[in-house]
């Protein structure tokens, strides 16, 4: 005890001078008695998490200014008891404002022996915030881009002067790495190694709003959560704690969506968010923790993209309206007196959708006009000039993020290949692919990862089959006004028959671009990508096989819960290994429930000049 | 922490509202262009499967453009409303040509246009969207809009809030 003193008065001597050491003694005996470094709340006002291996635990920002004892990242008690001290001195009262809020309640701070300081900046961020609610917003993906599909998560702190209607003017609290960096490239590998210092940064929810909702065209869902006054006020004072702080991310666990559930569970002391997420910390998987908490969230606003506006505009408009909001967007001469023809209503649809479009194209890099921002202000002069309301349509929600599939995936089965039968054991780590059901996801967008396939035959025993770590595919649909490219990257070690007669497990990487149309009423879509393939393996001739192909499909849901995709393709491999492999065949799911699916696929294969024939049924649950 | 210290130290000799209402404007205050710089193509598409899940997106690196008219991220209330319109013109805009909207509701409730003058407020930015418009900076905008304003009985007393 008076060791601990000695080390606490030698690091800091501004202690002795400034107040009461005796005090501060009392004050740390107390926290030992009630053993508050071992309290929840304690752990989570500094983020503490077990160790992976072995006993203890390490919190997870990493700047050396949000621990007051050297040993505080590792070290629990010491931090408090350093904390404690640093409330004597100057000025940290203020920067640890939810520890002060917390240690206060249960060691009763005397004011006379340790004073409270005034925190004027605090106080003017603070009623600056003006919170009254929290509301977790998830960004889905893009409409054409499965890479994003994982979404990002921001907290939205509402104030007491808000309603449904002026949302706009509420802050984000946004957990992002920071950088200027503008390189694609150098952006994702110092990104996944933890090169850029991830930061909470509070800003308008109008800046999100605007970029992920007309610039990205993403829809976004607002969970608003059921929290009591003071519960806001624990995260608003801890976010206070946080925006000097930052962290460095490991791969997939500790991303921008597991810090900010981090924040949000200092709501509570029984609240527990980040624990279930030690290996995947997807953000749409943070909204299911969310939706499962009993009684947490209140409510769930569906806030739709422009993309998806647009969309459901022209699912009501005529073929010829649709003609002139598309000659309208593009500046057309003589597209303008069109609308002279038309009945209010109507020239109020197609204005309002010609301009929607053309900022969606703008924001896509794809404007046809010359001048496209004064052509959007003329098409805008234009619809004022209209008397009549808001022409956009009423849009049915669609199914919430948090009411899809889970994202891990094991499938059990059994088929025969050329004579020969197998039992077969197969998990994805994540995420979605073309076959699962599209409730709370986007058709035609698959990304897998870490595809994995263990085959067990009768004569040569188990062997792994196929172990795909990324896998992306973008089935886009294609119409008079949204041309997407459909594309299809994928890297991964999967087994083929090669010209010696041998199966080995050939490292490949393919790619593939070209374009899908969708069916009116969705139920079909065909697709044909042009591909190319790299291999690898020193069972090649050479060593390597360089090939070009292509694939054609259809998807098709003859009823809600089953899918079919037939689909065809073939390639000539023309450099190293020479081949001309093919395969056609017809996939099939049918969902038995949100979470387990029956799949039977049949293909017959064409390898290394052997033609055979291939069928499994497997049974698909999801976690 | 340090530069959290420093923060608070420039902070506490910056008068809280050094503008009277109706002195505001956009001055140095702006989200800047990037707002709408669209992104296109595949390649950042598939670098996006990273970069996306792992950290946030960063398309608004706002860190310049808005300094002295935020602290730790929120707007002064004297920069409140110009902000707002600075970062908000398209859908203003796309608003004001219809008469309703949430963008043309916040920006009222900015301005503190009461109850029995929305109708008003609403119809008379849709009427006069060609003139308030008729420029591209924020702070045209906004000096359009107030004579717009100024020029009707019902609504003049509000140009002061803008």
């Amino acid at each position: 005890m008076h060791r601990l003193l000695l080390l606490l008065a030698a690091l800091f001597p501004a202690l002795a001078a400034a107040a009461d050491p005796g005090y501060l003694s009392e004050l740390v005996a107390r926290s030992r008695d009630l053993k508050l470094a071992e309290r929840p709340e304690w752990r989570k006002l500094v983020h503490y998490e077990p160790n992976l291996i072995g006993p203890g635990v390490h919190g997870l920002l990493d700047n050396k200014s949000f621990y007051n004892s050297p040993e505080g990242k590792r070290d629990p008690r010491a931090e408090l008891e350093a904390t404690l001290a640093a409330f004597f001195t100057e000025s940290k009262q203020c920067a640890f404002i939810a520890r002060r809020a917390w240690l206060d309640e249960e060691l009763k701070f005397d004011p006379a022996r340790l004073p409270l300081e005034d925190c004027p900046k605090f106080r003017e961020w603070h009623d600056a915030l003006n919170a009254s609610s929290l509301t977790l917003v998830f960004a889905s993906a893009y409409i054409n881009n499965p890479s994003s599909m994982y979404g990002h998560t921001l907290l939205r702190i509402d104030a007491r002067d808000q309603n449904e209607r002026t949302r706009l003017l509420a802050y984000a609290v946004n957990s992002a790495a920071t950088t200027d960096e503008k390189n694609g490239l150098t952006f994702a590998i110092l990104g996944l190694i933890g090169g850029y210092p991830g930061t909470f940064s509070v800003l308008p929810y109008y800046i999100k709003v605007r970029e992920y909702s007309d610039l990205e065209n993403r829809d976004l869902w607002e969970y608003q959560l059921a929290l009591s006054p003071e519960e806001v006020e624990r995260v608003v004072r801890h976010l206070w704690e946080l925006l000097p702080a930052y962290y460095e991310y490991y791969f997939f666990d500790e991303n921008c969506a597991y810090h900010l559930l981090g924040l949000l569970q200092v709501a509570r002391p029984e609240l527990e968010l980040t624990g279930p997420f030690r290996w995947w910390a997807l953000p749409s998987d943070t909204v299911r923790i969310l939706a499962r908490k009993p009684g947490l969230v209140a409510n769930v606003v569906y806030r739709p993209a422009n993309a998806t506006l647009i969309a459901a505009r022209l699912e009501t408009m005529s073929k010829e309206e649709r003609g002139i909001a598309k000659d309208l967007s593009q500046g057309k001469p003589g597209a303008r007196d069109a609308v002279r023809g038309l009945r209010p209503e109507e020239a109020a649809a197609v204005l309002e959708t010609a301009h929607d479009y053309l900022n969606y194209r703008r924001a896509t890099g794809k404007a046809e006009a010359a001048d496209p921002p004064r052509l959007a202000r003329e098409l805008l002069v234009e619809r004022s000039a209209v008397d009549a309301p808001n022409q956009a349509p009423r849009l049915k929600t669609p199914p919430r993020p948090d009411e899809g599939h889970g994202t891990s995936r094991v499938g059990f089965g059994a088929g025969r290949r050329d004579g020969q039968n197998f039992e077969e054991l197969r998990f994805r780590a994540t995420y979605h692919d073309i076959m699962d059901t599209d409730a709370g996801y986007v058709k035609g967008a698959q990304i897998q990862f870490f595809d994995t396939a263990l085959r067990h035959y009768a004569d040569e025993g188990t062997r792994l089959e196929r172990f795909i770590p990324v896998d992306i595919l973008s089935l886009a649909p294609r119409d008079d006004f949204f041309q997407p490219l459909s594309w299809r990257v994928a890297g991964g070690w999967q087994r083929k028959f090669v010209q010696n007669g041998k199966e080995p497990l050939v490292a490949g990487l393919d790619g593939g671009a070209g374009a899908t149309w969708e069916s009116r009423g969705h139920m079909a879509m065909v697709y044909g990508l042009a591909e190319g393939a790299l291999q690898t393996h020193h069972e090649l001739d050479g060593g390597y096989s360089i090939g070009a192909g292509a694939r054609v499909g259809a998807l098709v849901d003859p009823t809600p819960r089953w899918r079919i995709n037939a689909y065809a393709s073939g390639m000539r491999q023309f450099l190293g290994e020479r081949d001309t492999p093919a395969s056609i065949g017809v996939q099939n799911r049918v969902a038995l429930g949100r979470d387990v699916a029956l799949r039977l696929d049949f293909a017959r294969t064409r390898e290394a000049d052997r033609r055979f024939n291939a069928g499994s049924l497997s049974l698909q649950v999801y976690f | 922490m340090k530069k959290l210290l420093v923060a608070v130290a420039v902070a506490a000799v910056v008068p809280a509202s050094a503008m009277a209402a109706g002195e505001n404007n956009i001055g140095n205050c702006g989200w800047g262009s990037k707002l709408f710089d669209g992104q296109s193509g595949i390649a950042p598409q598939v670098l996006a499967v990273t970069t996306n899940g792992t950290f946030g997106n960063q398309t608004f690196a706002i860190t310049s453009g808005t300094s002295g008219c935020t602290q730790d991220g929120t707007v002064k209330s004297n920069w409140k409303t110009a902000l707002f319109i600075d970062g908000n013109k398209e859908m203003l805009a796309r608003d004001m040509s219809v008469g309703s909207g949430e963008t043309l509701d916040s920006l009222a409730h900015l301005m503190g246009v009461e109850a029995q003058d929305r109708a008003a407020f609403n119809q008379v930015a849709k009427e006069n969207l060609w003139k308030i418009f008729a420029a591209d900076s924020t702070a045209d905008i906004v000096a359009n809009f107030r004579q717009v304003l100024s020029a009707n009985e019902q609504l003049a007393r509000y140009t002061a809030a803008l």
